[in-house]
């Protein structure tokens, strides 16, 4: 296994947001993977974390022998972490004069949480009118459902995601992965600071981003909404096929007892198939080389390629399709994702020691890939608090004697 | 079918599904003077435009003078049979050129604005632009401070970056289909739509984002390399680190969840689904008042989330009855009053429905020449300053021939007409 992994931490560039501090003081998913991405890309992460606990993400997941699951190991990746109470006073203070010093804020609370704790955006926005803050909820700051809790499993259904994934009447199922919506927000949410700071920049004007989870995902949904206002069609759950706009397209079990998808979205891609099953005739136009037909006739075209699936083993199939330049792939488990040459190749599963708990963890490598600044994994979760002491020195100046009153008081 | 430029700049309404207008000062856009080729087909890294074009960005589609991008013929036609309102909702605030890239004076003419531009985005096969001369060192010496994003299938390097890959492919690939579906069941689309595109895109988004960051801290341009697969392979989870770790392979969860009980959609009376998360102890205690049952709460019953982990499909059937017993309505209504994490399943149907979507602004009406009234979703993120805008849907092919070629890179009349006769355009 360890021949498909890279043993790397890239030599510490400065990286292209080198000098970007952000403040995460946000929970799970959602608005910390903003913090992550940016982190990659060589900001200044500072999580701030309830002393009591911390992030509950530290608890998500499969937990390793320090007690902090895998999924913060590798998600708070390159962060600092400092502990502080946001409910106390005190700490209410300590954070507005790290805000004084951020470029961005990151949260996810509950709409009206730091408004409550005295942190709203006006107060924050008057202690650092520079400050680009992104704040994610389930259905965002505006709104009547605004006060809602909200979840990804609940965005992925709200959003119209999650009806759409299942078989024809059946259960609407999880669209493969219950924090899909949390991560996709995350990635809206990083766009948005990252414009925000550019605007900032030029013009020296803060601003928030407001994100919802379940906007991300119905974004997502192509013409879906086009579709319906002009048609009044509400598109439903197809199963393993999809075959509104294309034929073959979808998934196939195989001779070994594992699946391949096919999609065919044109007539030549589909003619590429009927090669790599060595039955050309089927392209004809008379048979089944045209799209309208396709689609007309997908139970027939269906049944043909299941059976053709079927009698060969997965590697044969994808053989055939490569060869005829036929677009196919596995449905990769994650065994199969960590045998895989290209995921070898692109280094796509990052290994670091990880010395604290005598482990090494793989983790996924930062995405995008840029040619001259790439972002890099430099250090993986902390632990509770590691970086109080050093950041409130650092960035507060704070002495001994002031983190000793506030370790006496509970407030970090 | 080639309109003047000024169809691109015909006014058109927009405005938001409650009616109120939108107004956007162009003036406040963040990425005003920013100039975006994009060459790319579907949207698999023409969507990372799509979204510098919401936030200000000039993006200028390139397209084959054949039809132009497939996407145009993709999906549901509008009004007009030849447009697909796939189209006309992803190829948002462009302008189109047509270009056949391959011929000689089509790549000289390329190459001009790419020495004009800021942003490259291309989605061919790779291996198709290298050969045309466009590979990412050619390009950089054409403009050594262009960011140049690519997104394939597999990405630009490895053994399989040849491979045709589609959304769909890559991502399950990447791995995310293997888990959509009941445990040892047919895997099922994770919703139909291709989901992996769209969050390569993202990806891609960023990486120019941060890139444009670079370029204009050091002058230096760079290339952002996206594979489909390995966009949707970093966004699940822990699954690379728990195998790694405990060789523990995650396999489908159907409507429900590994870690929490219950966690999943719910059947009401009147036939539709809602999505109930009791992600804590805490919040199946809320949905056992809702549920009027806070007995099954007890510590020593189902209090604990191990204790409902290992009794799943009791805890999950006193909700199935509950749930069923009741009108989505009601059962919303009883969960919201108690704060239990709640909502509908929505089909389109009901999104057109939903006060909250409208509120928001989620679906934008727009009133287009030759094709009516267009609803598509809105822009996200809301940015407070500086909001993001739909400033015209997809372009007609070549609409913005005369502007582009004439205004910005100074061609004349004639020589723009001989282009068009050697069908170079």
């Amino acid at each position: 296994m360890t021949e498909t992994l890279q043993s790397e931490i890239p030599a510490a560039s400065p990286g292209p947001l080198a000098g970007v501090r952000v403040l995460d003081v946000a929970t799970v998913v959602a608005a910390p993977f903003c913090a992550t991405v940016m982190g990659e890309f060589g900001a200044d992460v500072i999580k701030v974390e309830q002393p009591k606990g911390g992030d509950t993400l530290r608890k998500f997941g499969t937990p390793t022998s320090r007690g902090d699951t895998l999924t913060w190991l590798s998600e708070a990746r390159n962060k600092r972490s400092i502990t502080l109470d946001l409910r106390a006073e005190e700490g209410a203070q300590v954070f507005k004069d790290l805000v004084a010093q951020a470029d961005v804020l990151c949260e996810n609370f509950r709409t009206g949480t730091l408004e409550k704790w005295g942190l709203g955006w006006d107060v924050l926005h008057d202690i650092n009118p520079r400050l680009v803050m992104l704040r994610i909820t389930g259905y965002g700051q505006t709104g009547p459902y605004r006060d809602r809790p909200g979840f990804a499993r609940i965005a992925h259904a709200v959003g119209g995601l999650a009806y759409l994934t299942g078989m024809p009447r059946g259960t609407p199922m999880t669209p493969g992965s219950t924090t899909l919506a949390d991560y996709m927000t995350g990635l809206y949410g990083c766009i948005g600071v990252l414009i925000a700071l550019r605007h900032r920049d030029i013009t020296g004007e803060g601003q928030y981003i407001d994100a919802a989870l379940y906007e991300s995902v119905f974004r997502c949904t192509e013409e879906l909404a086009s579709t319906y206002s002009l048609h009044r069609t509400v598109r439903e759950r197809t199963g393993s096929q999809q075959n509104d706009f294309a034929c073959p397209h979808g998934h196939f079990s195989t001779h070994d007892g594992k699946w391949v998808a096919i999609s065919c979205a044109t007539d030549q891609l589909f003619a590429r198939l009927a090669e790599a099953m060595r039955q050309p005739e089927l392209a004809l136009p008379a048979n089944y080389g045209v799209q309208r037909t396709r689609l007309a006739r997908a139970v027939e075209v269906n049944e043909i390629v299941r059976d053709w699936c079927v009698s060969l083993d997965r590697a044969e199939i994808l053989r055939r399709c490569e060869e005829t330049g036929t677009p196919a792939g596995p449905l990769n488990n994650i065994a199969d994702i960590f045998g895989d040459r290209q995921v070898h190749s692109r280094r796509n599963l990052v290994s670091i020691d990880a010395e604290d708990i005598n482990e090494v963890v793989v983790a996924p490598a930062p995405v995008p890939r840029l040619s001259e600044t790439p972002g890099s994994i430099r250090s993986l979760g902390p632990s509770l608090g590691q970086h109080t002491d050093e950041v409130l020195r650092e960035v507060l100046g704070f002495d001994a004697e002031r983190l000793d009153e506030l370790r006496a008081s509970k407030v970090i | 079918m080639v309109h003047p430029a000024s169809a691109s700049e015909a006014m058109s309404e927009q405005s938001t599904v409650d009616g109120a207008s939108t107004s956007a000062g162009e003036t406040a856009l963040p990425l005003a003077g920013l100039r975006v080729i994009d060459v790319g087909n579907f949207l698999a890294g023409p969507y990372a435009a799509s979204i510098l074009g919401e936030f200000g960005a000039e993006v200028i589609k390139v397209e084959h003078p054949n039809g132009g991008d497939p996407l145009r013929r993709f999906g549901t036609a509008s009004r007009d049979p030849d447009t697909t309102l796939n189209w006309l909702n992803e190829a948002r605030n462009r302008k189109s050129i047509t270009l056949n890239l391959p011929t000689p004076q089509g790549l000289e003419i390329f190459k001009r604005l790419i020495d004009k531009s800021d942003v490259l985005v291309e989605n061919f096969r790779p291996g198709t632009a290298e050969s045309w001369g466009l590979g990412w060192p050619e390009v950089h010496a054409m403009n050594p401070s262009i960011v140049m994003l690519r997104v394939s299938g597999y990405g630009q390097t490895g053994p399989y970056r040849r491979r045709s890959g589609s959304g769909h492919i890559a991502q399950a690939f990447g791995g995310l289909n293997y888990l959509a579906g009941f445990p040892g069941e047919t895997p099922v689309l994770p919703g139909t739509v291709p989901i992996g595109d769209y969050i390569a895109s993202l990806f891609g988004a960023i990486g120019v984002l941060v890139a444009l960051r670079h370029k204009d801290q050091t002058g230096r341009g760079q290339l952002v390399d996206v594979g489909t697969y390995e966009a949707v392979l970093r966004v699940l989870e822990e699954i690379a680190p728990a195998y790694a770790m405990y060789g523990k392979i995650r396999e489908r969860e159907g409507a429900g969840s590994f870690i929490a009980v219950p966690h999943g959609h719910f059947r009401t009376a009147d036939n539709k689904w809602v999505a109930i998360a009791c992600t804590t102890d805490k919040m199946f205690e809320r949905l056992s008042v809702a549920m009027g049952r806070p007995d099954l709460a007890a510590k020593d019953l189902y209090g604990d989330q191990s204790k409902r982990l290992a009794a799943r499909e009791i805890v999950n059937r006193h909700v199935i009855d509950w749930v069923g017993s009741l009108s989505r309505t009601e059962v919303l209504h009883s969960c919201l009053s108690e704060s239990v994490p709640v909502g509908n399943v929505n089909s389109i149907a009901d999104i057109f429905e939903d006060p909250h979507f409208i509120a928001r602004g989620n679906l934008v009406s727009r009133n287009e020449e030759d094709y009516g009234e267009v609803v598509v979703p809105g822009v996200i993120p809301a940015l407070s300053k500086t909001p993001g805008r739909i400033s015209g849907l997809g372009p007609k092919l070549g609409n913005a021939n005369q502007d582009v070629l004439g205004a910005l890179l100074g061609m004349a009349s004639e020589e723009i007409e001989q282009l068009r006769k050697k069908h170079i355009i």
